[in-house]
Order: C-alpha cells, then sequence, then structure tokens
C-alpha cells in the first residue's frame, strides 16, 4: 500500500511494509559484499529511513546493528533537517570521520540508506565513487522489491500467523 | 514501515511513543526495559540532554522470538515531548507502524495535550497516513496525581476517534504492558 508524502515541492512515497524474498535478498547482500570487498571495509550495511537494518556485510557491526540502523537513520533525520534551515532539499551524503573508523551514509532514491563502514586504509574517494555505483544497482533491486511486496506478503501474513503472533503478545508482555 | 525478510524470517514493527513533554513516553519504555524478560530485549538507546529530557529518541528493541519460523521484533522509539522539537518529532514518526499517544491526566496539562494531538494528526497526513484506518491506542498516564482529569473527559476532547485507551501510572508501571500489548496487536492486525 502506498501513500505520498509532499512537503516543500519534494515528494515521496510512504511504504507500508516492505517485504524481501530470498532472491531479492541475495542480489542485495552481492552488492554490498562487492562493495565491502572493492573497498576493503570492514561493514556495508542497506537500512530504510526508518532505522530498520535490511542487509548487513562484514563482521565488525554485526552486534550492533539494530542500534547502529536506528542512530544513523537519526543521524540522517537530522541532517535533512539542517539542510532544510540552508535552503538544501536535503544532503544525500554523511561521512562522520573518526581516529580509526569512517562512516559514508548515502541516500538511495528517498527511502533507504546506503552505510558503508571503512578504517584508515581505505581512501574517502574510493568509497564515495563506488558507493554510488553501488546505490544506483541497489535503486534498481528496490525498485522491484517494492512492486513484488504485496504478492510475497501473503505467504508469510496468514491468519495462523496473526493467532500465534498474538499468543506471543500476551505471553510476552506482561506484568 | 514494517520490514518483512523472507530470507532471514525476519519481521520488524516500529511502534512510537508521542505525547507532550514529562507526560512519561520515556517512563514507559524504562518500565517495559526493566521488567521484561532480558532474554527478550536489547539495549535502550537515549539521545538526551544533560537534564536527562529526550533531545531526539530514546529506542528500546524488543524480540517476540520465532513465531511460525519467523523472528518478530518491535522497536520501541518515543519523540521527543518539548515544544521546539516538532521536526524531530515528524522524523522519528518517519515509517512508523503504530503510535501511543501517551497523555498527562493533569487538569493543567489539558490543553497541551489538546495542541499535541492535533500536531500529530497533522503530521500523520503529512506523511500520507489516514488516521482513521492507523494503528494507535491512547494512554492516559499519571492517574494517581490529585489535579488528573476524570476519564470521561479526557476521553471526549482527546480520543474523539474512539481508539483503544488504558489508565496508567507508568511510573510504578500501571497500564504500560496493557498499552503495549494493544499496540502490537493493533499493528500486527494491520500488517
Amino acid at each position: 500500500m502506498l501513500g505520498v508524502y509532499t512537503e516543500g515541492g519534494a515528494s515521496m512515497e510512504q511504504l507500508t511494509n516492505l517485504v524481501i524474498s530470498d532472491r531479492e535478498l541475495g542480489t542485495i547482500s552481492i552488492v554490498l559484499t562487492k562493495l565491502m570487498n572493492d573497498t576493503n571495509a570492514t561493514c556495508t550495511m542497506l537500512i530504510d529511513k526508518s532505522g530498520q537494518v535490511v542487509a548487513i556485510q562484514g563482521t565488525g557491526a554485526r552486534r550492533n546493528a539494530t542500534a547502529l540502523g536506528a542512530l544513523l537513520a537519526g543521524v540522517f533525520s537530522s541532517s535533512r533537517e539542517v539542510a532544510r534551515l540552508l535552503g538544501e532539499k536535503d544532503f544525500r551524503n554523511i561521512f562522520q570521520q573518526g581516529v580509526q573508523e569512517n562512516i559514508y551514509t548515502s541516500m538511495i532514491e528517498e527511502q533507504w540508506l546506503l552505510v558503508i563502514i571503512f578504517d584508515k586504509v581505505t581512501h574517502i574517494g574510493l568509497v564515495k565513487v563506488l558507493s554510488k555505483k553501488a546505490a544506483d544497482e541497489l535503486g534498481r533491486i528496490l525498485e522491484r522489491v517494492r512492486n513484488d511486496t504485496a504478492r510475497t506478503k501473503s505467504s508469510v501474513i496468514n491468519l495462523q500467523f496473526r493467532s500465534s503472533v498474538e499468543d506471543t503478545i500476551d505471553l510476552l508482555f506482561r506484568d | 514501515m514494517a520490514l518483512i525478510n523472507i530470507a532471514n524470517h525476519e519481521i520488524h514493527c516500529k511502534i512510537v511513543y508521542y505525547g507532550i513533554g514529562y507526560c512519561g513516553k520515556t517512563t514507559n519504555l524504562q518500565y517495559v526495559f526493566k521488567s521484561i524478560n532480558p532474554t527478550a530485549r536489547g539495549e535502550m538507546l537515549s539521545i538526551a540532554t544533560e537534564t536527562e529530557r529526550t533531545l531526539f529518541f530514546d529506542f528500546l528493541p524488543l524480540d517476540l522470538g520465532t513465531v511460525h519460523g519467523f523472528r518478530t521484533r518491535f522497536h520501541l522509539y518515543t519523540v521527543p515531548g518539548q515544544i521546539l522539537y516538532e521536526r524531530t518529532r515528524m522524523a522519528v514518526l518517519n515509517g512508523a507502524d503504530g503510535i501511543v499517544f501517551v497523555a498527562d491526566s493533569q487538569a493543567e496539562k489539558f490543553e497541551e495535550n489538546l495542541q499535541s494531538i492535533s500536531e500529530l494528526e497533522m503530521n500523520m497526513r503529512r506523511l500520507g497516513k489516514d488516521m482513521s484506518r492507523y494503528p494507535i491506542v491512547m494512554q492516559w498516564n499519571k492517574r494517581d496525581m490529585p489535579s488528573a482529569l476524570p476519564v470521561g473527559v479526557l476521553e471526549r476532547y482527546l480520543n474523539r476517534r474512539r481508539v483503544p485507551s488504558f489508565e496508567a501510572v507508568a511510573s510504578s508501571g500501571k497500564g504500560v504492558f496493557a498499552t503495549l500489548r494493544a499496540i502490537s496487536k493493533n499493528v500486527m492486525a494491520q500488517l
């Protein structure tokens, strides 16, 4: 189901659900792995703007992936507001530089973020060029995922699933 | 936006606690964090000011375990309540699958609550969401305060859509899990 969000001339589609099949996750993982290897990065991630981690490659950040997803999406939202104050539509890329580790985040199709975590061995120029290439590729894959979502969802969310999840909620969320 | 990852057998949903400053949003999350089985939760993150006011958001990931082969997770967020941070609230709302509106029951907070709910309605419109079909529950918090308004008054003015509502004293945990159960089921029903 799609809705339309329009503000300041920018329009973007708000997805209700995103369902990723085995095949598409495989393709996404190949792109992320290639980007990680080619840039010698420690980790590459694809997250959605609400902070959910869609896919992650590399070992470095895997343990903290959920928290990283939420925080990096927050950083991006915050930078978007900074852009707005400066009269920019948005900042499409963010570079965070540490002593050992660096993070480069770029936006894909207004809805997703590609994150690369790399150390001082890697040159930022290489990361910029190759992440642009990977972002274009991921954009095409995510478009397909979007179009397939309704069809794939019905295979997972059925009556049985809904009833089981309600039982689990009752069991877990209690005083 | 709920994310259903068939390859990894995972489902992720985002729930946002919304409401005015000091209404108890963070307290709700802190109580869940403290009381739930530790295996079912991750670390709680808070981006707060030095005086412990929420600056950006609080974040608490919950893991329901495996349901029908799918690992089901809820990500709980709070927005900053202070009026100044409207744009931040909007940013946190982005991609939410369900909302808990936490109202401060005290009479002196009534007008602020009203403003907050109309701001929420406006933000949801901006995000292209139809509030009449959107998972939302109300929590009447601080029921233990001497100036707490009768529930009937809160229902009449703050809950015009007649969505499920729960009385709470979040600091002692009363009503916290009842609210969380209701919004979680509501979100799953809308998936």
